[in-house]
């Protein structure tokens, strides 16, 4: 893990408590104008402004692909590493390290499929995390090959005729493991639904997984439009559990159906829905246990009591023990 | 104003100049058409492949969509497949070449040609690994036909070759039909002589069984002892000849050729032609054929009931007798083949012309393709008036307005493009009518005809467009322009990248106009002159602009066009007033021709502006109402209820920046702004200009100062931002160039 900033502007910030959203921008997003990863980041820097979250307890930790680049864009700790294997790594950190706020930034190649079977145990782990799945259905790092989660006929570069097969659900996917305990999903265009979406995840314990349904303006320019155009093609759930509805919105988002978070029945015909997109939290359980707190995060690797009882081992092999009836007896 | 600057004023306004050593060069091109001197270099939609044997939209494909196809086929991607795709790459430039050359071949033998070329160029190895690769790509089966380049021949050839396709499909239905009507027709004669005395015979019954057994039977006795049996059930006399009539009749029709038969004994006389190069001669071919198609008519249903014996001789003979050229129905009309009619313009008389509209009106399968050499025609009236749209536009206006006949306007260069349609025209039941601008100008010898007639189209002169009145009953079912370039703008824009005089690259966004297409024209040189190059200044405009100027300031600007001379040097020529007055007029006739398509119909726009005002209206009641109501309730009741210190308040989605502001001062639409709360933080705006667009707090796009950019750019903003909420209001700086286009474009926005 490498830090973005130095050392000493570190000290200047660690006294301090009123972060702006600019303490936590690092350098300029190099994504294409118009890419849906700017709104998300835009929608984490903002969040974390919010809950004053300090610099140093923060950690990124992404895998490859073009959403993988969100750790160079955070001024905090970050990983930028193995391809799909993001989780696995911000388990290691949070096992390790369970003070620190873990978030994983993850494209739809990276999560759906080299990285899909960490994606299954990590969400069956359900380690206190916040999991960002950016889904623009498109490798657009590797110049528009199809992925997982391409819809059926999409044409691309891999796929000059169409794809063959359905695309795989990452909802669906993720309701169908064991121990999952937060999924939803939001999309770019909707920044205030976005940013409360990832604010409910950031504050709930466990593994929260939010697919986010995004653009890539460079090689999908019109994929989602239907739905960008067309408000109710967008299905919004509300719930006192989850979110809810500001009149301004409901006003452009009439197709608004009151979902209970704890509903996973529903939450799976939600999530199987083909022409809507639904846009909210579709299941939540609060009481899933997390395997940090099942396992215990092992003895510490740093810090006063590592320090005490490195010292005292070592002073140890040089103690003259007081007398025991064992050794009295031979000496 | 300087003088040299007057001096092309005076030019604008009168077309005269001093000394006729200014007047423009007339081996100029527009700057637009520069980087295709040599088209032979380029893969575009010509040559074409007149593919052999091939029905519907098979019929022609482009040489570059065959090599591609059998690319995808034999190529893998990636690396294994770069040398292949190399290979044929090469292969299709050398047969691109001898096309442009003149050969006219065959793709199979062009193929060979320019295989021959290749291998003759290279050494031993270089050779094997072509022959491999060739080998390779023949293996997989290559389509042949004829190869065409874009000339003045080119639409002729195309839509016989297309009609030939059609027909060549007509003629098998109906032939299946006529031969299974003929053989079980004489099935049913045969059955009728076995019953006959001449079939009991003892010679007959010989022949009937075979020369090896002929010494096993006694022909005689068996004669009689069948001779004996009931001769019952046989056909009666007036039914069997009227079999006979039938058969005669489909035997001897001359609509389609039948193969010859077994026996040779058909004797069928030579097929009908169908194709003519002249309206009345095929118009006086068809009513003398009239007869000839209702005796088959008659044959095939007579045929089809008596095949199933439901001919009633006292019901159908007067039936069949009434039948006349009054009981022809379309249905009818389409079992036989369409008659082709091909006419050039030049040659056509105005009796033709008279004959042709006669022809479309009438609702008979003829399809007529007039081609178009010349659609600005001579100058006559005055000095230079243009006959513009007299020869092309009006021929295919007049067709459209006759409602049932089916009309395709296209120059030769969309025609490949077009080739469904023109299937549509020769499959559509009724009259067609095909005008083709062929684009083989004679007095513009430096441009391929290629460029003259994507030209044409690109600076709608003479635009794409299609009528097919079988596509439905309302317009937007029937009529559609949508196959020109940018077909919702005045004049398509492209760009254009040229080195300026310190070797700089310099980038402009350049319109096609009417005066643009005109400007390759020798006959009307004398519209323009050009302007030296110490006079360009900022008081030349672009056609496109100085048509969107108010009177006034057009007083004070010169237009001009961008052309290039033979060395690809840039320069400008002013336009004078005729050439501008043309322009405005073909740009009227465009937008006539857009409203009908269904492109920014004024009609529809109307209603669009009555319904928003009545939202509007209902809008600022509603709000009204609102004030009024918050004015008589308590302020208390509508504050936030506190929240227990520690106790999570209810997170309820608010818009970033506070909305009663908006609410209780409605904005102006006047003024521009951005619903920041839906802001993407997309960067499109703050990319396409800092000073103007910026983010606020939570990173969300906010006007910073209307001023700091031009109307330009605000609507450009708009266009860019992908959730549309970048308001441009009303322009702030009256004087800014193009404002009637960009208020347009804006007005999707406010």
């Amino acid at each position: 893990m490498a830090m973005s900033v130095s050392a000493p502007r570190c000290l200047q910030w660690s006294d301090r408590e009123d972060y702006q959203l600019e303490d936590y921008e690092a350098e300029v997003p190099r994504w294409c104008t118009g890419c849906g990863d700017l709104a998300i980041l835009a929608a984490v820097q903002r969040l974390c402004r919010d809950e004053q979250l300090p610099l140093e307890k923060l950690v990124f930790v992404s895998g490859i692909g073009c959403s993988s680049r969100f750790p160079h864009y955070m001024k905090t700790y970050g990983f930028h590493g193995l391809h799909g294997r993001a989780l696995p790594v911000a388990e290691g950190i949070k096992l390790k390290r369970p003070d620190l706020h873990v978030f994983v930034n993850t494209g739809d190649g990276d999560c759906c499929s080299i990285g899909a079977a960490h994606w299954l145990h990590a969400i069956r782990y359900n380690m206190d995390m916040t999991v960002l799945l950016h889904d623009n259905e498109i490798y657009g790092l590797t110049k528009k090959q199809a992925s997982p989660t391409s819809p059926r006929g999409l044409k691309s570069n891999t796929t000059p005729r169409g794809t063959h097969l359905e695309a795989l659900n990452p909802l669906s996917t993720t309701l169908g493991v064991a121990n999952v305990s937060f999924v939803a999903q939001a999309v770019d265009w909707v920044p205030t639904v976005l940013y409360e979406i990832i604010s409910q995840a950031f504050h709930h314990k466990g593994l929260s997984f939010i697919r986010v349904v995004q653009r890539c303006p460079e090689f999908l320019p019109t994929h989602f439009d239907p739905w960008m155009h067309d408000p109710d093609r967008l299905l919004m759930l509300t719930h006192e559990d989850g979110i809810q509805a500001s009149p301004e919105l409901s006003r452009t988002y009439k197709q608004q159906e009151v979902h209970d978070p704890g509903e996973m029945n529903r939450a799976r015909e939600i999530a199987s829905l083909k022409d809507q997109i639904p846009v909210g939290i579709l299941y939540r359980n609060d009481e899933a246990p997390c395997y940090e707190d099942v396992v215990g995060s092992g003895p510490p690797i740093t810090g006063p009591e590592k320090i005490q009882a490195s010292v005292e081992a070592e002073l140890d092999k040089f103690t003259v023990w007081p007398p025991s009836e064992g050794r009295e007896g031979r000496g | 104003m300087s003088a040299g600057l007057r001096a092309l004023v005076r030019f604008h306004l009168t077309g005269e100049m001093e000394g006729d050593d200014r007047r423009a060069d007339s081996r100029l091109r527009s700057a637009l058409l520069a980087p295709y001197r040599d088209l032979s270099q380029l893969r575009y939609d010509y040559p074409l492949v007149l593919v052999e044997g091939s029905a519907g939209g098979g019929f022609v494909r482009s040489l570059s969509s065959v090599v591609d196809a059998v690319l995808r086929e034999i190529a893998p991607e990636g690396g294994q497949g770069e040398r292949l795709r190399k290979h044929l790459l090469r292969l299709e430039a050398a047969m691109r070449a001898l096309v442009a050359e003149g050969v006219e071949a065959t793709l199979s033998e062009l193929w060979r040609l320019a295989e021959h070329e290749l291998l003759s160029q290279c050494d031993e190895e270089a050779a094997g690994q072509l022959r491999e690769s060739f080998g390779q790509a023949e293996a997989a089966g290559l389509v042949d036909g004829r190869v065409i380049d874009c000339d003045d021949g080119t639409p002729s050839q195309l839509f016989q070759h297309a009609w030939d396709a059609v027909q060549h499909e007509r003629s098998r239905r109906a032939l299946e039909e006529i031969e299974g009507l003929l053989l079980r027709l004489s099935d049913i004669l045969k059955a009728d002589f076995q019953k006959s005395e001449e079939a009991k015979a003892p010679k007959n019954l010989r022949r009937s069984v075979g020369i090896r057994f002929e010494e096993s039977f006694d022909f005689e006795a068996l004669s009689r002892v069948l001779k004996t049996s009931s001769s019952e059930g046989s056909l009666s006399e007036s039914r069997r000849e009227r079999i006979r009539s039938v058969l005669s009749v489909l035997e001897s029709q001359r609509f389609f050729a039948l193969p010859t038969d077994a026996e040779g004994t058909r004797d069928q006389a030579a097929p009908h032609s169908f194709v003519f190069d002249s309206c009345t001669r095929a118009w006086e071919v068809f009513r003398e054929r009239v007869p000839e198609m209702l005796e088959l008519l008659k044959a095939i249903a007579i045929a089809e009931l008596e095949l199933e014996n439901r001919y009633r001789e006292s019901e159908h003979d007067a039936l069949f007798g009434r039948f006349g050229e009054t009981s022809l129905t379309p249905e009818d009309l389409a079992r036989f083949p369409s008659y082709l009619i091909r006419l050039h313009d030049k040659d056509c008389e105005e009796r033709e012309k008279a004959r042709l509209i006669d022809v479309l009106s009438s609702g008979l399968p003829l399809k007529i393709l007039v081609q178009t050499s010349d659609i600005l025609g001579k100058p006559s009236l005055g000095d230079g008036q243009f006959a513009l749209g007299v020869r092309g536009m009006q021929l295919a206006s007049m067709a459209v307005g006759l409602n049932s006949c089916f009309v395709l306007q296209s120059p030769s260069s969309d025609l490949y493009q077009m080739r469904d349609r023109i299937l549509g025209g020769l499959t559509y039941p009724g009259p067609a009518l095909f005008s083709v601008f062929t684009g083989a100008v004679e007095n513009a010898p430096d441009l391929p005809p290629y460029l003259e007639a994507a030209s044409a189209v690109q600076s709608r002169a003479f635009p794409v467009l299609a009528y097919d009145p079988g596509a439905g009953g309302d317009w937007a079912s029937r009529f559609e322009v949508t196959g020109n370039s940018q077909a919702e703008a005045d004049w398509p824009v492209h760009s254009f990248s040229y080195e300026d005089a310190d070797l700089q690259r310099v980038s402009e966004e350049i319109a096609f106009t009417f005066a643009d297409f005109v400007a390759s024209d020798r006959r009307y040189a004398g519209h323009f002159a050009p302007i030296p190059r110490e006079d360009w200044d900022e008081s030349l405009i672009p056609v496109r602009e100085y048509l969107g100027l108010a009177e006034e300031e057009a007083a004070r600007a010169v237009p001009y066009v961008s052309v290039v001379d033979e060395n690809d040097i840039l320069q400008k020529l002013v336009v004078d007033q005729k050439l501008i007055r043309a322009t405005r007029r073909c740009a009227e006739m465009w937008r006539g021709l857009q409203e009908l398509g269904g492109i920014q119909n004024s009609h529809a726009l109307n209603l669009l502006e009555r319904e928003r005002e009545t939202w509007e209206h209902e809008r600022e009641r509603e709000l009204d109402e609102l004030r009024e109501q918050a004015l008589r309730e308590p302020r208390a009741a509508v504050a936030p209820p506190a929240t227990a210190a520690g106790e999570a308040a209810p997170l309820v989605m608010q818009p970033s920046e506070p909305e009663t502001d908006t609410e209780t001062e409605p904005r102006s639409s006047d003024e521009p702004y951005i619903e920041t709360p839906r802001c993407t933080t997309c960067d499109e705006c703050t990319v396409l200009n800092s000073r103007m667009f910026a983010y606020d707090e939570n990173k969300q796009a906010h006007i910073v100062d209307p001023t700091a950019g031009t109307y330009r750019e605000l609507v450009e903003a708009a266009e860019a931002c992908q959730v549309c909420i970048i308001h441009p209001g009303k322009p702030m700086n009256p004087d800014e160039p193009g404002l009637d286009e960009l208020t347009r474009r804006a007005e999707a926005f406010n």
